[in-house]
């Protein structure tokens, strides 16, 4: 659980909610996202984001556990209005939706969500540069992304999901992304969920990360102290160490020998590393942040190594 | 409105730790004057590319040292500074620059007596070139 780690009420809560199929499991994940905050989805292929946010929606039935939405509950006998106040798009768009354009659909929208705003819809399209008109299945993915997106956030969601949002977008269309839902974000009382695999995606967006692997979670943290907090040292003794001698060094998650007296450690506690190192004598050689992906590999490596 | 802080990301400090630096540092410096109207927590977190917990904190931290102020519906303002409370923290980004020198310094087997010149001989190469320059 990661209560005590957030302030903000819960917009996603999970209690041991699983979803148990022949070939994938996700869960049973036990999690609460923060309301008011951008949190990102992050996993290899198959970890299970698409799955968890088709759970969310119903569209994937949970057979343990409870999971609750803007304090909702989802699933039979829950409250159907709560999917009024959520805005969503999938990974891939419905084929079904093909022949109609981005007005038509728009229409249904209009028809569905009761905070439905044309002139928030007609912004959106024009700050996207998005074809209203043409039939969405002639539309280039990028094109048919921003149709999506801007389709989404038109009802201005209290909760928006996005499942891999920038896939297709050039690099234009990606920044307009950000300002816009950097905007939506603005009055502090929306929530935004995003799977990604884009680091740079995550950086510039979010405030929580949470990492999944093959349906379980690995963790929730807040972005800027996981960044903080995660090292890369490179340490000279005169001596030599072996590797049991490296692994006990406080936070050490990984070690490697890089060279004849050098070694390269991965820590999770960059400080207690440090202090222990200089305290033994080590020459500490260089402090580098990891990225994303190697602070992820670490986390894969050490759940494989505990299941 | 754009303010100036710059992030190193492989200092060790906290990332919270630096913005809280040099924001305090552009108040207590006369940079930021009183009455300025900061950026929301959302708006400056995607300009620092940092989250907007570690802004929010930042924020806190600054209004608690009672050198920021909020009003609720309105934003958070630099609050009045004392003179007295300026002058103490005049040298503090001073003293963080050269705790940077002496650490590179100490990490290359420097002396003390190395480091004294190495400061002596700027200092002077410094003050020669402004006077230098000055009508």
């Amino acid at each position: 659980m990661n209560e005590g780690l957030t302030r903000e009420p819960a917009a996603i809560s999970l209690r041991g909610a699983a979803v148990r199929r022949r070939q994938f499991t996700l869960g049973p994940l036990t999690l609460d996202i923060p309301s008011g905050m951008v949190t990102a989805i992050v996993g290899p292929n198959g970890s299970g984001k698409s799955t968890l946010f088709r759970m969310l929606l119903q569209m994937e039935p949970y057979e343990e556990g409870e999971a609750k939405l803007l304090g909702a509950r989802v699933g039979p006998g829950g409250d159907d209005a709560a999917k009024a106040r959520i805005g969503f798009v999938a990974e891939l768009p419905h084929a079904y939706e093909g022949g109609l354009t981005a007005e038509e659909k728009a229409r249904f929208a209009a028809a569905w969500y009761p905070t439905w705003s044309w002139d928030r819809y007609r912004k959106l399209m024009r700050k996207f540069e998005a074809e209203g008109n043409t039939k969405l299945r002639k539309l280039s993915k990028g094109m048919r992304r921003k149709v999506e997106l801007a389709i989404a956030m038109a009802h201005d969601p209290e909760l928006l999901l996005l499942d891999e949002p920038s896939s297709g977008l050039d690099p234009f269309a990606w920044k307009t992304m950000l300002e816009e839902l950097h905007r939506y974000m603005e009055s502090g009382d929306r929530t935004l969920v995003l799977a990604t695999h884009i680091t740079e995606e995550v950086r510039r967006l979010a405030d929580y990360v949470l990492f999944l692997h093959r349906g379980r979670s690995l963790g929730m943290y807040e972005k800027d102290q996981l960044f903080d907090a995660w090292r890369v040292f490179a340490i000279q003794t005169a001596t030599g160490l072996d590797l049991a001698k490296l692994q006990a060094i406080p936070g050490v998650q990984g070690a490697a020998e890089a060279g004849p007296g050098i070694y390269r450690l991965e820590t999770d506690r960059a400080d207690e590393t440090e202090e222990y190192c200089l305290a033994q004598g080590y020459k500490l050689l260089s402090a580098q942040r990891m990225e994303m992906e190697e602070i992820l590999a670490c986390l894969v490596r050490k759940e494989e190594a505990g299941r | 409105m754009w303010i100036p802080i710059q992030i190193d990301e492989n200092r060790p400090e906290p990332l919270y730790h630096q913005i809280e630096v040099q924001l305090r540092g552009l108040i207590l410096g006369g940079q930021l004057a009183e009455g300025t109207l900061l950026p929301s927590i959302r708006e400056f977190a995607s300009h620092l590319r940092c989250s907007a917990i570690t802004v929010r904190r930042v924020y806190q931290d600054l209004e608690n040292e009672g050198l920021l102020r909020t009003r609720q519906g309105t934003g958070t303002f630099v609050a009045g500074v004392d003179a007295a409370a300026r002058a103490g923290h005049r040298l503090e980004r001073v003293v963080e620059a050269f705790e940077r020198a002496v650490e590179t310094g100490l990490q290359l087997q420097c002396t003390l007596e190395e480091m004294e010149q190495i400061l002596q001989d700027v200092y002077a190469r410094r003050t020669t070139a402004t006077k230098g320059d000055s009508p």
